[in-house]
């Protein structure tokens, strides 16, 4: 029966255990360590100015962008201009414009301008607002043609 | 170069590269036979040192100097290779003993271990350990590092790393008797 293995009766490999790297492998690690560093440092100069910077500076540019960006997130959260209702539109427009088209291109007649069919009165009070004069000037000024009355 | 003298000339930018050359050429051993042992390939080791120095290099301007220099190299090195080997886990969704198999496989092919029968079996019962277990015993087994500086780059307690380094050896020593057992009893059946 062979004896049970004894780690401390066992020759250590010294130094190491595994073969040896390729042959120059040390002599060439530190050029190649160094060739990334260098690359790490070359592209992006301000990258290696702020990592030379005092903290104080560093923390100060980061305060400023964090600043910026939270006074840029207001001004652009602001909101975009209301756009006016089409109420606030057709009050720009003269009503005498307003009485012209009706009557021309919406070929209404007295029938239509007397007793306008509104479903809301108020929309109609609030795009036409005739008071009773005028409605009556705009009758009268209609052609009494019976051709267009039914 | 001694360890103070590197960190003064780091600080100034004009000797900056040579103090970081210095530094490589003192502790490139170290740390290649460190990963190493670890991950037993040479390409991954020689990837994982260049690595660790990169780091070393981005993080030497913040070393607090409350560890020795060295410790602080070792304890990224620690890192790097356990997060690689984690990783590699990670990556091929296999279980814990394939990239074990792995790295026995990358063994068997390395010339100064294929043809010691014994020691290949040794270095197959060391790679068996859990990675952290295997980390611990290469750092007392091979580099003969003192526990209180062990406990510095492991972040573990003096205690538990002798009990660790312990079973370690309880264990390699039950797998190669095994191991020998069962190649003795195949010979005596040929």
């Amino acid at each position: 029966m062979k004896p049970s293995f004894r780690l401390d009766q066992h020759p250590r490999r010294w130094p190491q255990p595994l073969s040896a790297p390729p042959a120059g492998y040390f002599e060439q690690l530190p050029t190649r360590v160094m060739a990334q560093v260098d690359a790490l440092a070359r592209p992006w100069p301000l990258a290696a100015w702020l990592q030379q910077a005092p903290a104080y500076v560093r923390t100060g540019l980061a305060s400023t962008v964090l600043l910026g960006t939270f006074a840029a997130s207001l001004w652009l959260g602001a909101g975009p201009t209301p756009h006016p209702t089409a109420a606030a539109s057709l009050d720009g427009v003269p009503r005498e414009e307003l009485v012209d088209y009706l009557a021309s291109e919406a070929r209404l007649d007295l029938t239509d301008l007397a007793e306008l069919p509104a479903g809301s009165l108020g929309i109609t009070t609030h795009y036409l607002r005739p008071s009773p004069p005028e409605l009556t000037d705009a009758l009268d000024a209609q052609p009494t043609d019976e051709a267009t009355l039914l | 170069m001694e360890d103070h003298e590197i960190l003064a000339k780091f600080q100034d930018p004009a000797s900056r590269n040579l103090a970081f050359n210095q530094l490589v050429r003192k502790y490139q051993q170290k740390v290649y036979w460190h990963v190493r042992k670890m991950v037993i390939d040479h390409a991954d080791a020689d990837d994982l040192t260049q690595d660790v120095f990169v780091k070393v290099w981005k993080h030497l301007g913040d070393f607090r100097q409350d560890a020795q220099l060295f410790t602080w190299i070792y304890r990224i090195a620690t890192n790097e290779c356990l997060i690689f080997l984690k990783s590699k886990r990670r990556k091929f969704f296999l279980p814990l003993n394939d990239v074990g198999a792995e790295l026995a496989a990358k063994l068997e092919a390395d010339p100064a271990v294929a043809g010691d029968e014994i020691e290949l079996k040794l270095q197959k019962a060391i790679l068996r350990l859990p990675d952290k277990q295997r980390l611990v015993f290469n750092l007392r087994y091979y580099d003969e590092m003192p526990y209180e500086q062990m406990a510095e780059v492991t972040g573990t307690s003096v205690g538990a790393l002798k009990a660790s380094y312990h079973h370690a050896v309880r264990k390699i020593e039950e797998y190669v008797t095994a191991a020998d057992v069962q190649g003795y009893s195949s010979g005596d059946a040929n």
